[in-house]
């Protein structure tokens, strides 16, 4: 069925069930319906029933029909058909992120879906930098760009502009994100955790508490109204130390021209990304996210960082690791 | 809409979690266990093409001295231990905390003995070629488990199905390895943080069963991930768990019992060729005051005979 494209089609399952002749496979006696009747013919029925089951077909009262007519009612295809009727409705709507069947097939408005997918703040804004276009230079060569969307919250706005402008943000990909079938891949602009002792304590904003606030008493007060004083329903772990994302792109090629791209895109809104250093740490496969540099990452990091700051501030700077 | 890949999971086989099980039946036994026409039902899965093992039960036994000193000074410091501890409480924690924590964090991966208690397992067992990878994450602080999945199924004329992976935990074991179990019944909440691939996967809880037909019986549920750089918290209640056995979903439902759980595991099988990652920071469970569910599912009798 998957080379003719059908599997997905109910109409086609119950055709292929119309197949099998009415009225002769059902027990007319008790001795038949205690031996079991038909057994290959109700053994291929179940394996139909099984197949749209795999597909995550539900089978409709013409299914239920067609296999009381051929069947009858207690046979094994119909307490198939049962179990499938009693356990899909429970479980079609159980997914918390859902995923359409058909995905957009513009590579731009599946890049569009998938990055305010991960972003977990319904503030964060996609950017389409650039749209996917084909131009012939003079030479005659075919120049394909590739499309390039950028999503950013409110909040990572504001963090990164608190970022301190010694440290590099890095430029980290491409991870895999599966959509279904199809996977896609995302590139974050993140910074490493700040080791402990270079960690700043913010004081809060004083305009945020009134005038009437007491210099006696604390000023914030960590007060849950709505639990109890013994309930903690905190998990006694430390926290993975984790650095900041400031934010995500997809693109249609992941090499660092086209990331560069995005970064001086990225700038516009965030003027402090020109006196950063970026650090593109691109690998070809999956891998996982990471944070603190690897051990035999970190000296050739320090050199190129130090020559950075030398150089004139302006311009965004790109340092190939 | 749409039903998800998971969900059929559920239905068709939900994944097995030893080595030893297989993914589907196989169909040389018929597609349901009640239209075959087998004398002998094997206890373990049997590769097909392998001969049945026809060993007597004394040759099955066999002694290993290579153990030596270590093995009797740690099976003896346990021993002791489990003596002592009992005058601090239940299983070596105060009692005033044991009666009275409303959370606990079973499972937490930091440092590299941590991913000694689970064990890594794909469909190489019955001859596919998923492969299937454990690893510490960044900092020696998560569980990673990477990997590819490849459905084709293995060519030996019985196995219909394959595409699979799991991460179990190993039973917990007491002095002279005797099988111990856990005990969540303070616990109505299965809480978890974990970052993936916005793959659907499924996590089986299997619980310490009286008879012989119900070794298989392991309670499943999905596990949806996002995807994505963020970490996700995810919450399911016991009460959501269905029972299933050897993948096959049970017509009689009844809730899992949380005073003898054996082991946890995470299972992924959705038809989706490729490389697959999840990455887990630990496993807790709290107790929900909220949640007053006691099962999900129907518990009368509904598929009457005839």
């Amino acid at each position: 069925m998957p080379e003719f494209g059908v599997e997905r089609d109910i109409a086609i399952y119950n055709k292929l069930l119309d197949v099998f002749p009415k009225e002769v496979f059902v027990p007319q006696n008790f001795i038949q319906r205690m031996f079991n009747h038909y057994p290959r013919q109700q053994e291929c029925g179940v394996q139909l029933l099984e197949q749209m089951e795999n597909y995550g077909i539900t089978p409709n009262v013409e299914t239920k029909v067609l296999l009381a007519q051929i069947f009858g009612e207690k046979s094994h295809p119909m307490r198939k058909y049962q179990r499938i009727m009693y356990w899909f409705p429970r479980f079609k709507h159980t997914n918390p992120f859902p995923v359409p069947h058909v995905l957009p097939s513009d590579p731009v408005e599946l890049a569009r879906f998938s990055l305010t997918r991960i972003a977990d703040d319904p503030d964060a804004k996609v950017t389409i930098y650039q749209y996917p276009s084909t131009d012939i230079t003079e030479t005659g060569q075919e120049v394909t760009r590739p499309h390039i969307l950028g999503i950013q919250s409110p909040d990572q706005r504001s963090l990164l502009a608190k970022h301190n402008p010694c440290r590099p943000v890095y430029v980290e990909g491409p991870f895999p994100l599966w959509l279904r079938k199809t996977c896609v891949h995302y590139f974050l602009l993140k910074a490493d955790p700040i080791p402990p002792e270079e960690k700043v304590e913010e004081d809060f904003d004083r305009e945020l508490i009134g005038p009437e606030q007491s210099l006696f008493y604390p000023q914030r007060v960590e007060l849950d109204l709505e639990r109890d004083i013994g309930d903690d329903e905190s998990f006694s772990v430390d926290d993975v130390e984790e650095g900041l994302v400031y934010a995500m792109c997809m693109a249609g090629q992941g090499d660092q021209a086209t990331l560069s791209q995005w970064i001086s895109g990225l700038q516009e809104t965030c003027p402090i990304l020109g006196q950063i250093p970026t650090v593109f740490r691109l690998e070809s496969g999956p891998r996982e996210l990471q944070t603190s540099s690897d051990a035999q990452q970190t000296p050739e990091q320090e050199v190129e960082i130090d020559q950075i700051i030398e150089d004139e501030p302006q311009r965004s700077q790109r340092v190939n690791q | 809409m749409a039903v998800s890949r998971k969900a059929l999971k559920a239905l068709s086989g939900v994944y097995g979690v030893t080595h030893r099980q297989p993914l589907f039946f196989p169909s040389k036994l018929g597609c349901s266990a009640i239209l075959s026409t087998r004398s002998v039902f094997e206890r373990d899965y049997r590769r097909p093409g392998q001969p049945p093992d026809t060993r007597w039960p004394w040759q099955k036994i066999h002694f290993d001295f290579s153990k030596g000193v270590e093995g009797i000074k740690k099976h003896i410091g346990l021993l002791k231990d489990e003596f002592v501890q009992r005058w601090t409480g239940p299983e070596g924690r105060p009692l005033l905390e044991h009666m009275l924590e409303q959370t606990r964090v079973q499972w937490e991966f930091r440092g590299p003995e941590s991913l000694d208690q689970w064990v890594v397992s794909s469909d190489q067992e019955i001859g596919g070629h998923s492969v299937a990878y454990t690893k510490l994450g960044k900092n020696n602080t998560t569980c990673f488990l990477y990997g590819s999945l490849c459905s084709t199924p293995p060519r030996d004329g019985e196995t219909r199905y394959s595409g699979y992976c799991t991460l179990r935990s190993k039973q917990p074991l007491a002095s002279f390895d005797r099988k111990k179990t856990y005990d969540w019944s303070s616990f109505n909440t299965l809480h978890m943080r974990i970052r993936g691939d916005g793959r659907p996967w499924m996590v089986n809880v299997s619980a310490e069963t009286f008879f012989s037909h119900q070794r298989d019986d392991i309670y499943s549920y999905f596990l949806y991930t996002r995807g994505g750089p963020y970490w996700q918290d995810v919450k399911i209640p016991f009460s959501k768990f269905f029972l299933s056995s050897r993948g096959r979903i049970q017509d009689n439902q009844h809730v899992l019992w949380l005073d003898k759980v054996k082991s946890i595991g995470f299972t992924l099988g959705d038809k989706a060729d490729g490389p697959f990652q999840l990455e887990i920071d630990f496993i807790g469970l709290c107790n929900d005051l909220a949640h007053t569910e006691e099962f999900a599912y129907e518990l009368y009798k509904r598929n009457p005979e005839v």
